[in-house]
This record gives C-alpha cells, sequence and structure tokens, in this order.
C-alpha cells in the first residue's frame, strides 16, 4: 500500500512542480511584458482616454471652460471647410505617395539584393534621408527647389514648387517618396532574402527571363511585405505633419494646400486653445484610420494570414 | 562659583545672541528665485538679455533672475508650460497672442504692481503700450518694437536713373514700372503674401483691422496690393526666402520689412547698399507696429520679485541697455534707439500694434494668410477674403 502511494504521489508531485515552474514562467513573462504595456498605458491609453474625455468640453489652456459642451466639437470639426479641405489634401496625398514610396523602395531593394559592387555602400546610402532630420531635409529641399534653385537652374525652369498651391502637394509627395523609400527599402530587403533560392533556380532551369521571374515569383512572394508596408506607410503618410508645418510656416497654405488633419489639429489646440476642438478632429480623424485599416484587413490582409 | 556661573550665562546670552543676529540677517538677505524666459533671434540677442539679467541681479540682493531661452515653437512651448503650472515668472510675449493669452488666464494683470510702485506708464508710446492693453488694464510693457518702412537697392535704383525711394502709392507704382522698362529687374517689388504687410496698406488707404473690416477703403487697399503682384510689379518671396533676403540677393529693389532687417544685412549681405525710407503712404500715413512684452504668468508664486524685474527691465535703465546694440527700437520716448532709426521712430504715433489685442487673432491669422494666398491665384474675391477674416476675427 505504502508503495502504491508513493507511486501514486510522484505523478501529483510533478504535475505540482510543472504547475508551479510553468507558473514561474508565466510570471516573469508578464512581468517583462507588464514594463512596456505600462508605458503604452501611460504614454498612448491614458491620454487617448482622457483626449476622448476632453472631446466633450469647451477645453482651453488652463482646462474645462465654461461654454459648449457635449457634441458640440465634434459638430464643429464636422462642419469646418478647413477640416474637410484637410482631409481631402490627406486622401490625394497619400494615395500618392504610398504606391511611389513602395515602387521606390522595392526597385532599391531589389537593386541591392543583386551581387553588385560596393553594396553596403548603396543600402547606407538609399537608408540615409530615412535617418537624417526631416527638418534639415525639407528645409534644403526648400532650397533646392526654389525658383532659383540648382533644379530649375538646370533644367531652365523658374517654378516656386513649394511655394505655389498646385504644385506644393506633389513636391511633398516627391520629396516623402524619396526620403521614406530607404525604409521601405529595408522591409522588402529582408522579405527579399527570405524568398527561397530553390525557385528561382526552377524558374531558371524553366528557362524564364528576370522579367518573368519577378511578376511571376518575385512579386506575388512578396505579397506579406505589401501588406505591411501599405499598413504601416499608409498609416504613417496619413499623419503628415513636419513638412506641411515647414513649407507652410504652420499655416497649412498657401490656399490650404498644405493643410492636413494633425496640422489642422495642432492649429486648433496651439493657435486658438480650443483643446476640446482639437481632440475632437483627433478622434474623428482616428476613427478614419481605424475603418481604413480594417478594411484593408478585409480586403487583404486575410488572405495574407490565411 | 557664581563668578564662573556668570561666565558660562555670558557666553550662553552671547550665543543666543549671534544665532539671532545671523538669523535676522538670513530673513534680511532672503534671496527670491525668480526664472526668465523668450525666445532668442540670435546669439546677440541671448548675450544682451544675458548681460540685462546679470545687471539686475549685482543691483538687487534680494532677488536672483534666471534667464532661459526657449528654442523652437515658442507658443507651442509656453502653452505647455502654462498648462503644467510652471511658466516662468517673466517672459516675452508678441503682440499678435496676448489677446489670446489673456483670454485663456495666463496672463497676469499689471495694474496694481504700477499704483503700487508709481511706475511711470507715460514714457511709453501710447499705440504701443496699447497693443499690450485690454481696456484699461495692463498685461505687458513692450519691451521694444519696429514698425515698417520702405527698403530699396540702391544700386538698382541708380541704375534705373531714379534718385529717391518712393513716398507715395503712385511713386511706387512709377518706380516700378521704370525699373521693368529699362530692363533693370523684371519684378521689382517684393510683397509678402502676409497681411503684416498688406495691413498697413489698409491703413494708409484710410481703412482699418479693427473696425468695419469689409469696408470699401480696405477693399481697395486689397486690391492695389494684389494688383502690384497680378500686374508683374511685384512677386512674392519664394518658398523658404523671405523679402529681406530677395533685397540682399538683388533680386528685389523696393521691399517693406522692419528694422529687423539691418542686423540681418549687416550679417548677411554686408556688401549690399541699401537705403530706408519711410514707409509709403496712400491716402494718409498708416503702418503696423511688430511689438514683444515682458510680461508676468498669473502662476507665479513671486509676482513682487517679478515686478521688481520687469518694471526694471522695461524702465529706463533696462531699456537704454537693451537699445545698446541697435538690434530693436525703444518703445519708450525717453530712451534714445541706435542711431539711423528715423524712418522707423517717424511711424510711432501711427502705427497699429499688430494683433490689436484680438483674443481671436493667432488663430485668424490662418485664415488671412490662407484667404490671401486664393485672392492672389483668383481663386477667392478680396470681398469673400474680407468677410472670412471679419469672421474669424470674431471668433467665428
Amino acid at each position: 500500500m505504502a508503495t502504491a502511494g508513493a507511486t501514486e504521489a510522484a505523478p501529483t508531485r510533478l504535475r505540482s512542480s510543472m504547475f508551479g515552474a510553468r507558473l514561474g514562467e508565466a510570471a516573469w513573462g508578464y512581468g517583462f511584458a507588464l514594463v512596456p504595456f505600462a508605458v503604452f498605458g501611460i504614454f498612448f491609453i491614458y491620454p487617448f482616454i482622457y483626449a476622448v474625455y476632453i472631446s466633450f468640453f469647451h477645453w482651453g489652456i488652463l482646462g474645462k471652460q465654461p461654454g459648449a459642451s457635449g457634441t458640440y466639437n465634434y459638430a464643429k470639426v464636422l462642419h469646418d471647410p478647413v477640416f474637410h479641405t484637410a482631409l481631402k489634401n490627406i486622401a490625394e496625398y497619400t494615395v500618392a505617395v504610398v504606391p511611389l514610396e513602395m515602387a521606390l523602395g522595392l526597385l532599391l531593394a531589389l537593386l541591392i539584393n543583386g551581387k553588385i559592387r560596393g553594396r553596403n555602400f548603396f543600402r547606407a546610402g538609399f537608408y540615409f534621408p530615412s535617418i537624417a532630420s526631416s527638418v534639415a531635409i525639407t528645409v534644403i529641399i526648400l532650397y533646392f527647389f526654389s525658383p532659383t534653385g540648382p533644379f530649375n537652374t538646370f533644367f531652365g525652369f523658374s517654378t516656386d514648387w513649394f511655394g505655389n498651391a498646385s504644385t506644393v502637394g506633389w513636391s511633398i509627395v516627391g520629396l516623402n517618396a524619396w526620403t521614406t523609400s530607404g525604409t521601405v527599402m529595408i522591409f522588402y530587403l529582408a522579405a527579399l532574402q527570405s524568398i527561397s533560392n530553390d525557385v528561382y533556380e526552377a524558374a531558371a532551369l524553366d528557362g524564364a527571363s528576370a522579367w518573368r521571374t519577378f511578376w511571376k515569383i518575385t512579386f506575388p512572394l512578396l505579397r506579406p511585405a505589401h501588406f505591411f508596408c501599405l499598413v504601416v506607410f499608409g498609416i504613417g503618410a496619413l499623419k503628415l505633419f513636419d513638412q506641411s508645418f515647414i513649407v507652410s510656416g504652420g499655416t497649412g497654405g498657401p490656399n490650404y494646400a498644405t493643410t492636413t488633419p494633425i496640422l489642422y489639429i495642432y492649429q486648433q489646440a496651439f493657435k486658438t486653445f480650443d483643446f476640446g476642438v482639437a481632440s475632437a478632429a483627433g478622434v474623428v480623424f482616428l476613427g478614419i484610420i481605424l475603418v481604413l485599416t480594417v478594411a484593408q484587413w478585409f480586403t487583404i490582409g486575410r488572405q495574407e494570414a490565411s | 562659583m557664581t563668578k564662573r556661573l556668570a561666565v558660562v550665562l555670558g557666553l550662553l546670552v552671547a550665543v543666543v545672541a549671534l544665532a539671532a543676529t545671523a538669523q535676522a540677517g538670513l530673513r534680511a538677505h532672503k534671496v527670491t528665485n525668480i526664472t526668465v524666459a523668450g525666445w532668442s533671434s540670435g546669439p546677440d540677442e541671448d548675450a544682451l538679455v544675458q548681460q540685462m539679467v546679470n545687471k539686475f541681479n549685482a543691483t538687487h540682493s534680494s532677488v536672483h533672475a534666471s534667464w532661459t531661452v526657449i528654442n523652437g515653437d515658442y507658443g507651442a512651448a509656453m502653452t505647455a508650460r502654462f498648462a503644467a503650472r510652471n511658466a516662468p515668472d517673466v517672459f516675452y510675449v508678441d503682440s499678435s497672442v496676448i489677446g489670446s493669452w489673456e483670454k485663456q488666464g495666463v496672463i497676469q494683470p499689471l495694474n496694481s504692481f504700477v499704483k503700487k510702485s508709481h511706475y511711470n506708464t507715460k514714457a511709453f508710446y501710447p499705440k504701443l503700450l496699447g497693443a499690450f492693453k485690454k481696456g484699461s488694464t495692463i498685461y505687458g510693457f513692450p519691451k521694444d518694437w519696429s514698425p515698417l518702412a520702405t527698403e530699396v537697392n540702391n544700386n538698382l535704383f541708380g541704375r534705373a536713373g531714379i534718385k529717391s525711394a518712393p513716398r507715395t502709392w503712385a511713386q511706387l507704382r512709377s518706380d516700378a514700372k521704370t525699373m521693368v522698362q529699362k530692363g533693370v529687374s523684371k519684378h521689382p517689388i517684393c510683397l509678402s503674401a502676409d497681411w503684416a504687410r498688406m495691413g498697413a496698406f489698409m491703413y494708409q488707404n484710410g481703412g482699418s483691422l479693427t473696425k468695419n473690416l469689409t469696408s470699401g477703403a480696405n477693399a481697395a487697399a486689397v486690391n492695389f496690393y494684389v494688383g502690384l503682384l497680378k500686374s508683374g510689379l511685384a512677386y512674392t518671396p519664394p518658398a523658404g526666402s523671405w523679402c529681406g533676403q530677395e533685397l540682399g540677393q538683388g533680386h528685389a529693389a523696393i521691399i517693406f520689412e522692419g528694422n529687423w532687417l539691418l542686423p540681418y544685412m549687416k550679417s548677411t549681405y554686408p556688401n549690399v547698399h541699401f537705403g530706408i525710407r519711410p514707409m509709403v503712404k496712400g491716402k494718409q500715413n498708416g503702418n503696423l507696429a511688430f511689438t514683444v512684452s515682458w510680461s508676468m504668468a498669473k502662476s507665479s508664486s513671486n509676482k513682487p520679485a517679478a515686478w521688481t524685474l520687469l518694471s526694471w527691465l522695461t524702465g529706463k535703465q533696462g531699456e537704454k541697455l537693451w537699445m545698446s546694440k541697435g538690434l530693436a527700437l525703444s518703445p519708450r520716448s525717453d530712451v534714445k534707439s541706435i542711431g539711423g532709426r528715423g524712418p522707423f521712430l517717424a511711424a510711432a504715433p501711427f502705427a497699429h500694434g499688430w494683433g490689436f489685442g484680438n483674443p481671436n487673432f493667432a488663430s485668424a491669422y490662418t485664415v488671412m494668410g490662407n484667404d490671401l494666398n486664393a485672392v492672389i491665384s483668383g481663386s477667392k474675391t478680396t470681398k469673400q477674403m474680407l468677410s472670412d477674416v471679419s469672421n474669424a476675427l470674431k471668433g467665428h
């Protein structure tokens, strides 16, 4: 009996010690996750909830002020023609810049993925605009594309690319496509290097041309990277602020051509001191980004996941 | 024994007396620390403010001020400090934002301090002090100011055979035409798409930025200003440039800028010869005064000490020191500005403080710039712009 008892007790002890080990492991895991989660909670979740709260009040520099409350701020934002212009501008910008960034990034990745001389030099060179200060780059580009700057002098133009309402949007598209393409290149490069050589060898044996290999093998196998870039750089494009601010001096001009939703939020908060309206605009814009991301997930992302 | 006790007691009394004296001395020399902040247009301004603060500290044993430069977006940085209730005790305020900051309740009214210390406010040019007043309440004292003047490139004027800078609208147009006809310049006048320049023309035409903005006088002034641009006699500076730079590079022959142009030209284009004349006039003289005050935070816990500093900085002694480098013009009639500033100082009696104490001015300024661009490009009419700006100034 005693022997039987001992044999019954052994698995129980084993189970209990395994449970303890798992619990300990889980505790360590949660412990490590707690720190970044706390940071995320303090700097993202709490301000977000607070911004939603503020959006229902008339809120100035020193806090809640008497006056309109409820959904007034939302009505004001939704009926403001400047906010409509900001949405139109950012939609046009995003539709133009994201494919351009992805195409440029993919092209650069393909170039430096091959066995070319000075590959590391080119990698660093292409990536440099992504890590350089956007303010410094914008200021240099403003000079470069000024009516008497090197670009116009070389091509014989006299256009004020960043000072004209009809060209400034496209100029910012070009500027950001160039500066962001280095980061896109890194993601595509990682994805390119994860494609097995076997498929390329098989294609070569079948006599496929480089062009056909790219369109039939490389491009389709990069689909997860396409989706990733589309979501990440799409959201990044929607948050355009620096270049609009620098080019227009914070006004969103000329003629509201560089007004973006984030610049609108900045103006409402730091020029008008109407933090309620700024928060309402932030919540509305978050809703728009959320809807777009969910739509992207249902159209492309789910297929990738499956 | 008695003698020994007396000695001990005597020593004890001496120690207590010494301690009490030391304590009283400490109390008498208690130093109040205050913070002072502003932006800096460059190392010269930074060094000069530091020099002034050092001089103040050396002459005021009970107050110690520390100067901090706020780099970057001054308005946003100060907004964050106001919200956190840790604003500097004394700081710069541009006249264009004083109205909105006052409305937000972050600026300390100074009347009680003025009254208590018998501070002489009459030495300030009334229009400049008026830029920081709401009714009779004073929210800051101007530290300096500048109106606009007409600046011309002497070389281009000489080549066109024009002897003096234009004094009227008619001369401005005819001089520019002469320059175009003689091939001296394609677009002789540089005009920013900015109400901070066009506003002066509105006052020159008998209009106003505070009353009846949609008046015929204002509309005619806008049409004159935009007309110069549309006719090709004038051009707007390209993105990233300004009219001062255009004058220095020889692209513009006539510009309208303030005193800030002088140190810029001296440091950036020392070989360009240019003349300064009072601002052109239309039906009457009209100008804008760009001015900055020293103001006090409402949340300051050291208000008497802050007032001691503020009144010294804007007083006769402080202003004399501030004017010594010629970085700006004196807002006080009893302190002389550096020589050669006559064309600017002539505007003191009639220049209107930019911002006009309007609490909605900072946000309305965004509408002004964007709408003026739209009028220049032809996508909006003058009437629409004046109506938009009028509504924005009313906070609609």
